[in-house]
């Protein structure tokens, strides 16, 4: 067991949850469930965040932020996706405003199932995530699922004509540009 | 006793990681919880060395670097210095750092947090020279090496003076009722929220002296007596995490009328009263 497994710091993303699995993730920090004998801090700032938790389907009003926030995570991070609605978007899929699951922005590496997840479940998952996370160096690129199919091609005509490749900077302003178009459009599009 | 002071000034980032440690498990025992380990601080510091530090601009990172290493340089000057007054103000000058540095970023939280910090100083600096000032009127030096070697009990001539400090230390170490600059609530963290990595590390470990810092002045109200220094401190230390669980937070304006009105005077008081009783009586 490795020392870096030994202190995740969490930040937990509501992306127009109903607020029950929220609680339940809460309750893991309570005297009950006490996830700080792991080391485990409820941290709410992206920048020093290892474990990014959302709940909730991403309703079209979040996700730009969703995306903002995994953005701003730096490297190595993972993604555990809690409760139904995070995982395929639950009793709400293929409503008008959601957009059925977080899996759809963002790679996910965990899904917690369950409506609302319970506590027991939330541990597991993320120790399930902290394996994941282990593997992960502070060079592993990841690219946002929105944005895949777009960058595929964009890598694959630079490397055609023999231009070096920044990949880091081909997602940012792939990212940056969709979050522009995204905030711009009007509300429920 | 110099290589003691040396010592400690030296290890202070280790010493500060441990007392941390300890808080963290104190104060999940107080919440009927069973805490992390003791030495949960050193594994932070080990992960955050493995994370790929997200640059605001390079001003901003030198700053927090600046922030460490000032603050390590001011208590090494406060222990092994020759004067007092030369620690204190290293320490603001420390301070200061921090404060440039969240200006110097575009988020509002940083900014914000950065104003609060300046109120803290506003709050407590003025106490601390009182401090110094009592300090020496008991002891009769600046150095602190001569004040850890005074015989007497400096605590019998300054009880007023030595609450006024417990507390002001919520304030000093951002502690809840007096958290206002890092409010995890409301401004994630005030001026260290655009750090990351390597650089938010050194913030990190900065605070760890600040620990050592305060408890280094708890001890100079005990003089030579360490034993009495080392249950005081232990006294003060659960006081104080007992302060931090069972308050919330005040608003900046009850902060500074709390500090100016009430500690301020109240030392003032004690050193009036002793200056009188030395010289004029």
């Amino acid at each position: 067991m490795s020392i870096r497994k030994k202190s995740p710091w969490i930040l937990h993303y509501n992306c127009g949850s109903c607020n029950g699995c929220d609680i339940e993730i809460l309750a893991c920090t309570g005297p009950k469930y006490d996830v700080e004998r792991f080391g485990i801090i409820n941290k709410g700032n992206p920048k020093q965040a290892d474990i990014l938790v959302v709940t909730g389907p991403v309703t079209k009003r979040t996700r730009a932020r969703l995306l903002r926030l995994y953005m701003q995570m730096p490297e190595p991070k993972v993604v555990v996706a809690v409760g139904a609605c995070a995982c395929t978007g639950g009793v709400f899929r293929h409503m008008y405003n959601v957009e059925n699951g977080v899996d759809r922005y963002i790679p996910v590496d965990v899904y917690v199932p369950g409506c609302a997840a319970r506590p027991e479940n939330i541990l597991k998952g993320i120790a399930l995530a902290l394996e994941i996370w282990e593997k992960k160096t502070k060079d592993t690129i990841e690219i946002p699922t929105v944005i895949k199919k777009e960058y595929e091609k964009i890598v694959a005509k630079m490397l055609m004509h023999g231009q070096v490749v920044d990949r880091r900077k081909i997602i940012y302003d792939l990212v940056s540009k969709y979050i522009q178009r995204k905030l711009e459009t009007p509300k429920c599009d | 006793m110099a290589w003691i002071l040396k010592t400690i000034a030296f290890l202070s980032p280790i010493i500060g990681g441990f007392i941390y440690g300890f808080e963290r498990i104190v104060r999940a025992r107080m919440q009927n919880r069973q805490g992390p380990p003791l030495l949960q601080p050193f594994y932070d510091f080990v992960k955050l060395l493995q994370k790929r530090p997200i640059q605001v601009h390079s001003f901003h990172s030198m700053m927090g670097i600046a922030f460490f290493f000032a603050t390590w340089f001011a208590l090494s000057a406060f222990l092994c210095g020759p004067n007092i007054l030369v620690g204190l103000f290293l320490h603001i000058l420390a301070m200061a750092f921090f404060i440039i540095g969240g200006f110097s970023v575009l988020s509002p939280y940083s900014v914000m947090g950065s104003l609060r910090e300046i109120v803290h100083l506003m709050a407590v600096e003025p106490l601390l020279i009182l401090l110094a000032v009592g300090l020496f009127l008991v002891t009769g030096t600046w150095s602190v090496e001569e004040m850890f070697k005074y015989p007497g009990i400096p605590l019998v001539y300054l009880p007023l003076v030595f609450i006024a400090f417990v507390l002001a230390i919520p304030a000093i170490l951002k502690k809840s009722p007096f958290d206002i600059s890092e409010a995890h609530q409301e401004i994630i963290g005030g001026p260290e929220v655009d750090y990351s990595g390597f650089f938010y590390e050194a913030i990190y470990t900065a605070k760890w002296i600040e620990y050592v810092f305060v408890f280094a002045i708890v001890f100079l109200f005990t003089g030579a007596n360490w034993w009495l220094g080392l249950a005081l401190s232990l006294i003060v230390f659960i006081f104080v995490n007992a302060l931090d669980n069972s308050t919330c937070r005040t608003t900046f304006h009850q902060m500074i009328k709390f500090a100016w009105f009430f500690l301020l005077p109240l030392a003032a008081l004690n050193i009036f009263v002793l200056a009188l009783w030395r010289y004029v009586l």
